[in-house]
C-alpha cells in the first residue's frame, strides 16, 4: 500500500495523485490486490497521457504501451515468440533450480568446506573405505584432523509398536554428528563411552521417523524402542532441517561399538570417514599428513594393504561426484536450446524490423532522435522478454515436480530443490540480456540513414540485415546438430545397454525381500524352516512355476563379496585375493533364474539338506580366474577368506551381471543354503510366474505375511521394474536430450523457413525478372533451395564439428557406443540435411509461381 | 458525438450528484451497468472530458478516511449535458425503423 501511494505521488501530477491516492485509501479493504491492479491501472492511464509530464519513466510508459499494442496487432508472432522464449526459459529454470542445490550450493553445515572423506588410494588410483584400525590410527595420530567419524551401512528392522519396518540407517562411532556441527533438536548426542562393544545400546532418531512412526512424542527420549528385537534406548531426535548428505536416507544413527577384535580390522574395507579439518589446516596439508600416515600404516602391517597412500576428497565434491558430469552435460543441452530459442526470437524480430522500416524512417524523418527509435526498440525486446519470462516461470513451475520425480532418488539433497529465488534470479538475468539482445540486434539497422532512403523515394529493402539472419540461422542449425547428435548417442546407448545379455531371463520374475528377525530366529534351524515354508506355501500358488531364496539379486544394488581363494595355490598378500559376489542359494535358484549350467550340475538333494559333502557352483569366469584353461569340477575352493570352508566346485554356472547393465562383470560363486557359515536373516525370494509377475505381488504378500505377520516385507517388485530403476536415469537423460533435440529441430526449421519466405519475399522482383529472361520454375526452385542449402551445410558442418569437441563430456551417460559414433553422426546429418531441404521447398515453390508481369509491374 | 465511457461517466456523475468523485461513480457505473472500471480508466475520462468543457471540477474538503487527501469532485456542465442530448439523438435516429429494440421509449 506505501509503495503504490509513493508510486503514485512521485509519478503522478499532485491534483491527480490526491484524488487517486484518497479513493484509493477509503476504499483500502478491498484488499492488496485491488490496490496493486488500481494502481497499474492508474500509472498506465494517467500518466502516460501526452503532456502529463516528460522524463525517462513517462518515455518508457509510452514506449510500453506503444510495444504492448504492436504485439496485440500481430498475434502470432506475439504468439510464436513468447511460446518459444517460454519453454526455453522455463526448461533453463527448472534445471538450473536441481543444479544449483545440488551442485553449487555450499552443504548445509557450518563450515562445510572443512568436511573431508578420506579414503585408502588403491594401487590402480581407485579409492576404497577403510577398516577400523585404520581409522583409529588415523584418529589417534593425524593432528590435522578436528573430529572424525566412521560411518557403517545398516538396515535395522523397527517391530514393537506397529507393523514391522525395515529402515536405512547408519551405525556412526560417537564424533559422527560433531564432525558435521549438527546436535540434536531433543535429547543429546552421542558420548565417547557409549562408542564400545556391548555399550552402544543406543539411537538417535531423524526427525521425520520420529514424526512418522513415534507421533512426534517428546518423551520419546529415554525409553527403550525394539530395534532387530534389541531393545535400544533412544537418546536423541535430530531437527527437521538436518540432511544428511552423507546417506540421504538415513533415518536412524546407533552407536558403532567397535574398538577392538574382531572388528578392528585393517583388510576389511567396509566404513567411510568423514572428518572435520582444523580451521587453520589447509586441505593440501591435511592430505600431506594422513597420507603419510597412511604410508607409515602399510610398511607397519605389509601383509595387511594393498593401497597405496590415503586421499582425501571434499565431502561436497564426493557428494556430487556422480551426478556431475551428467547435471553439466543438461545444463550445456537446455543453454543451447535457450541461445536457439533466442537465436529465433530475434530472427522474428528481425523480420518484423524490415516490414517497419518505412515506420522507422518517417519518425525520423519528423524529427524522432536515434535514442528515442532504439529505446522504443528496446522496450519491445523488453516486454517480448518480460512476457517470456512469465510463460517460463508458468513452465518451470509445472515442469519442475515432474523432473523432481523422475530424478535419481540417490541424488543428494533432493529435498533441498525448489523452485527458488537463485533459480528466479538466473532467469530474471537471462531475460534482461535477452531484451537487450533481441532490442538492439533490429536497432542497428533501420534507425541508421533512413532519411536518405526515404528521401531517394527507393522502396526501403531490408538488405541490410540479411547477413545477421543467415548467421542466426546457421548458429541455429549448428547447436541443433549438437543437440541432436547428443540425443542420438544417449539413444543408441540405452539399446545397446538394454541388449546386454544378463545371464538370466528377467522376464516373469517376481522378487520381495523375506526378513527373519527377531528372538524367535536366534538360531540357524527356524530360519531355514521358515524360508522352506515360505517356498512351499508361494510355490503352491496358482501361476507360480518355480521359487527360490537367496541372500542377493543380480542388478538389484546389492554388493555382498567374499574372497575366493584356490587352497593349493595361496597369494602371499590376502589383500590381492579375488572377490566374487556371494549367492547362497536354494537349490531351486538357477532353474528359477534360468542360470544354464555350463558344466557339471547342480546341488544335489543331499547338499542343500546337510552338510556333510561340502560344495560349490563357480560361474565361468571365477572358474577362468582361478583355473585358466583347466577342468573346474572337482578342484577345491575356499570361500571367505584364508580362514573359509575349503568345499568342492561341482558346477560351472554361466556368467551373470551383478552390478549392473554398464558396470564391470564380477566374479560369482554359490552355495548351499545350510552349508554356509549361518543363516541369512535377510533373504530374497524369487518367484517365476507364467503370467504377469505384477498381477501374483498381492497374492504372494499376503501368503508370505500369513505365516509369520511379525516379519517385514520389503521390495516387493518385479525383476524388470529393478533393471527398470537401473536404467532409469539414463531414460531420463534420453528423454531430456531427447525433447531438447527435438526443440532445436523444429526452432531451426522455423527459422531456415523464414530466412528464406523472408528472401523470396523480398526478391520478388529479381524473381520476375529472371522468369521474364527464361528462367524455368526449376530453375528458381533450384536458387531457393540452394540458398537454403548453403546454410543449413555450413550448419552441419560447424554442428558436427562443436559435436565431435563436445560429445566427450556426454561419456557418463553412453554405453557400446563411442563419442564419435559414426553412425549417430550420418544419422543426424541426413535428418537435418533432409529436413531442412522440406523447409526450402514452401518458399520455393513460392517464388517458382512468381507471375513476371506482376512483379515488375507492381515497381 | 460521445465516446462510450464518456456518456457512461458522464450519466454516472449526473445521477450521483452532490460529492460525485472517483469512489461513488465508480459504484454507480458498477450497480447501473455492471461493469467494473478502474479508478484510473474513471479519472483519465473525466480530465479528458474537463478538457472538453463537459464536466467541472471543485475541490472537496480533507477527511480522516481518506488519510486526510481532498476529493476531487465533478459536476456536468451545461455543454455537457447537451453533448448527451447530442449522441442520444444521434443514437435514435440510427435505431429508428429498424425494429430491433433500439428504439428508446
Amino acid at each position: 500500500m506505501r509503495f503504490c501511494i509513493w508510486l503514485l505521488e512521485r509519478l503522478l501530477r499532485p491534483e491527480v495523485s490526491a484524488s487517486v491516492v484518497g479513493d484509493l485509501i477509503e476504499q483500502r479493504e478491498r484488499g492488496a490486490f485491488w490496490i496493486y491492479a488500481e494502481t497499474l491501472s492508474a500509472l498506465w492511464n494517467l500518466h502516460t497521457r501526452p503532456h502529463s509530464g516528460d522524463g525517462l519513466v513517462t518515455t518508457f510508459l509510452i514506449d510500453l504501451r506503444i510495444a504492448a499494442r504492436l504485439l496485440r496487432r500481430s498475434p502470432a508472432f506475439a504468439i510464436v515468440s513468447v511460446l518459444t522464449l517460454g519453454l526455453a526459459i522455463g526448461a533453463t529454470t527448472a534445471i538450473f533450480s536441481v543444479i544449483e542445490p545440488v551442485l553449487i550450493r555450499p552443504l548445509p553445515y557450518p563450515q562445510p568446506e572443512r568436511l573431508v572423506f578420506v579414503w585408502e588410494r588403491d594401487r590402480d588410483g581407485s579409492r576404497d573405505n577403510v577398516g577400523y584400525a585404520t581409522f583409529r590410527d588415523f584418529m589417534n595420530e593425524s593432528r590435522s584432523i578436528e573430529y572424525g567419524a566412521a560411518i557403517g551401512d545398516w538396515q535395522p528392522t523397527l517391530s514393537g509398536e506397529g507393523r514391522p519396518e525395515r529402515v536405512s540407517g547408519d551405525r556412526v562411532s560417537w564424533q559422527y554428528f560433531r564432525v558435521l556441527g549438527v546436535r540434536p533438536e531433543l535429547g543429546r548426542d552421542f558420548l565417547a563411552e557409549e562408542d564400545v562393544p556391548g555399550q552402544n545400546q543406543v539411537v538417535i532418531l531423524s526427525h521425520g521417523l520420529w514424526e512418522r512412526r513415534y507421533g512426534a512424542d517428546r518423551s520419546i527420549i529415554g525409553r527403550t524402542i525394539s530395534i532387530n528385537d534389541n531393545p535400544l534406548t533412544v537418546i536423541g531426535v535430530m531437527p527437521a532441517s538436518f540432511d544428511n548428505v552423507a546417506s540421504p536416507s538415513a533415518q536412524v544413527w546407533r552407536a558403532l561399538g567397535y574398538a577392538n577384535q574382531p572388528f578392528a580390522c585393517r583388510t576389511c574395507h567396509h566404513l567411510r570417514m568423514l572428518a572435520r579439518i582444523r580451521p587453520e589446516i589447509s586441505l593440501a596439508t591435511a592430505t600431506t599428513e594422513l597420507d603419510q600416515i597412511h604410508r607409515r600404516m602399510e610398511k607397519a602391517y605389509p601383509n595387511e594393504y594393498a593401497s597405496d597412500g590415503a586421499s582425501i576428497v571434499t565431502m561436497q565434491a564426493e557428494a556430487t561426484r556422480e551426478f556431475r558430469p551428467a547435471l553439466l552435460a543438461l545444463t550445456a543441452a537446455v543453454l543451447l536450446v535457450l541461445l536457439i530459442a533466442v537465436a529465433n526470437v530475434v530472427n522474428l524480430q528481425l523480420a518484423r524490423a524490415v516490414r517497419r522500416e518505412e515506420e522507422f524512417a518517417i519518425r525520423a524523418a519528423l524529427g524522432a532522435r536515434r535514442s528515442r527509435l532504439v529505446g522504443q526498440l528496446l522496450t519491445e525486446g523488453l516486454l517480448l522478454a518480460l512476457l517470456g519470462g512469465a510463460a517460463g516461470l508458468v513452465v518451470a513451475r509445472l515442469s519442475l515436480p515432474i523432473l523432481i520425480d523422475r530424478l535419481p532418488q540417490a541424488l543428494p539433497r533432493l529435498s533441498a530443490i525448489h523452485l527458488d529465488l537463485a533459480a528466479l534470479g538466473t532467469v530474471t538475468a537471462i531475460v534482461l540480456l535477452l531484451a537487450i539482445v533481441m532490442g538492439l540486434a533490429p536497432a542497428r539497422g533501420p534507425v541508421g540513414d533512413l532519411g536518405i532512403n526515404l528521401r531517394s523515394g527507393r522502396r526501403l529493402s531490408g538488405g541490410r540485415h540479411h547477413v545477421t539472419r543467415a548467421a542466426l540461422v546457421v548458429g541455429e542449425v549448428a547447436l541443433a546438430t549438437m543437440l541432436l547428435v547428443s540425443a542420438g548417442l544417449i539413444a543408441r546407448s540405452l539399446v545397446r545397454l538394454l541388449a546386454v545379455d544378463v545371464g538370466f531371463d528377467p522376464t516373469h520374475l517376481l522378487t520381495l525381500e523375506i526378513n527373519s528377525a527377531g528372538a524367535n530366529y536366534r538360531s540357524d534351524a527356524p530360519v531355514f524352516a521358515y524360508h522352506d515354508r515360505v517356498r512351499d506355501v508361494v510355490a503352491s500358488l496358482p501361476g507360480v512355476t518355480s521359487v527360490a531364496v537367496a541372500n542377493q539379486l543380480p542388478l538389484a544394488g546389492n554388493v555382498d563379496m567374499y574372497g575366493v581363494i584356490d587352497p593349493d595355490n595361496i597369494p602371499s598378500n590376502p589383500e590381492l585375493v579375488p572377490s566374487g559376489d556371494r549367492y547362497v542359494v536354494s537349490g531351486t535358484y538357477f532353474s528359477t533364474m534360468h542360470i544354464p549350467i555350463l558344466r557339471g550340475r547342480n546341488f544335489t538333494a543331499s547338499e542343500t539338506s546337510d552338510t556333510t559333502n561340502r560344495v560349490a557352483l563357480v560361474s565361468a569366469a571365477l572358474a577362468q580366474r582361478l583355473w585358466p584353461g583347466a577342468n573346474p569340477i572337482g578342484k577345491r575352493i575356499r570361500l571367505g577368506g584364508l580362514k573359509g570352508l575349503d568345499r568342492v566346485v561341482v558346477g560351472v554356472a554361466g556368467n551373470v551381471r551383478h552390478r549392473g547393465l554398464d558396470a564391470t562383470s564380477t566374479l560369482q560363486w554359490y552355495v548351499p543354503e545350510r552349508q554356509w557359515a549361518g543363516a541369512d536373516n535377510q533373504e530374497v525370494l524369487i518367484v517365476r510366474t507364467a503370467g504377469d509377475p505384477s498381477a501374483l505381488a498381492a497374492s504372494v504378500r499376503k501368503v508370505v505375511a500369513s505365516i509369520d505377520p511379525t516379519q517385514p516385507i520389503v521390495k516387493l517388485a518385479t525383476m524388470d521394474q529393478i533393471i527398470g530403476v537401473s536404467t532409469a536415469q539414463r531414460r531420463l537423460a534420453l528423454v531430456l536430450f531427447g525433447a531438447f533435440a527435438a526443440a532445436a529441430l523444429l526452432l531451426a526449421v522455423a527459422g531456415i523457413y523464414g530466412v528464406l519466405a523472408g528472401s523470396v519475399a523480398e526478391r520478388t522482383r529479381e524473381i520476375g525478372v529472371r522468369s521474364a529472361l527464361g528462367a524455368t520454375p526449376r530453375d528458381i526452385i533450384g536458387l531457393v533451395v540452394g540458398q537454403g542449402g548453403r546454410l543449413s551445410t555450413i550448419g552441419l558442418v560447424l554442428g558436427v564439428a562443436g559435436s565431435f569437441a563436445l560429445t566427450r563430456y556426454l561419456r557418463t551417460f553412453l554405453f557400446g557406443v563411442g563419442p564419435t559414433d559414426p553412425t549417430t553422426f550420418v544419422g543426424v546429418v541426413a535428418l537435418l540435411g533432409f529436413v531442412t531441404v522440406a523447409a526450402c521447398l514452401i518458399p520455393a515453390m513460392r517464388a517458382s509461381r512468381v507471375d513476371p508481369s506482376r512483379a515488375l509491374r507492381s515497381e | 458525438m460521445l465516446g462510450e465511457l464518456e456518456q457512461v461517466v458522464l450519466l454516472a456523475v449526473m445521477r450521483v450528484g452532490k460529492d460525485a468523485y472517483g469512489v461513488p461513480v465508480h459504484d454507480e457505473i458498477q450497480r447501473r451497468a455492471g461493469r467494473d472500471l478502474t479508478l484510473g480508466t474513471i479519472y483519465k475520462t473525466l480530465t479528458r472530458l474537463e478538457d472538453k468543457g463537459l464536466v467541472a471540477s471543485y475541490v472537496g474538503a480533507p477527511t480522516t478516511e481518506r488519510g486526510g487527501r481532498r476529493t476531487r469532485c465533478y459536476m456536468v456542465t451545461v455543454a455537457g449535458k447537451r453533448a448527451l442530448q447530442a449522441t442520444f439523438k444521434a443514437l435514435r435516429h440510427m435505431a429508428a425503423g429498424l425494429d430491433v429494440g433500439l428504439e428508446p421509449t
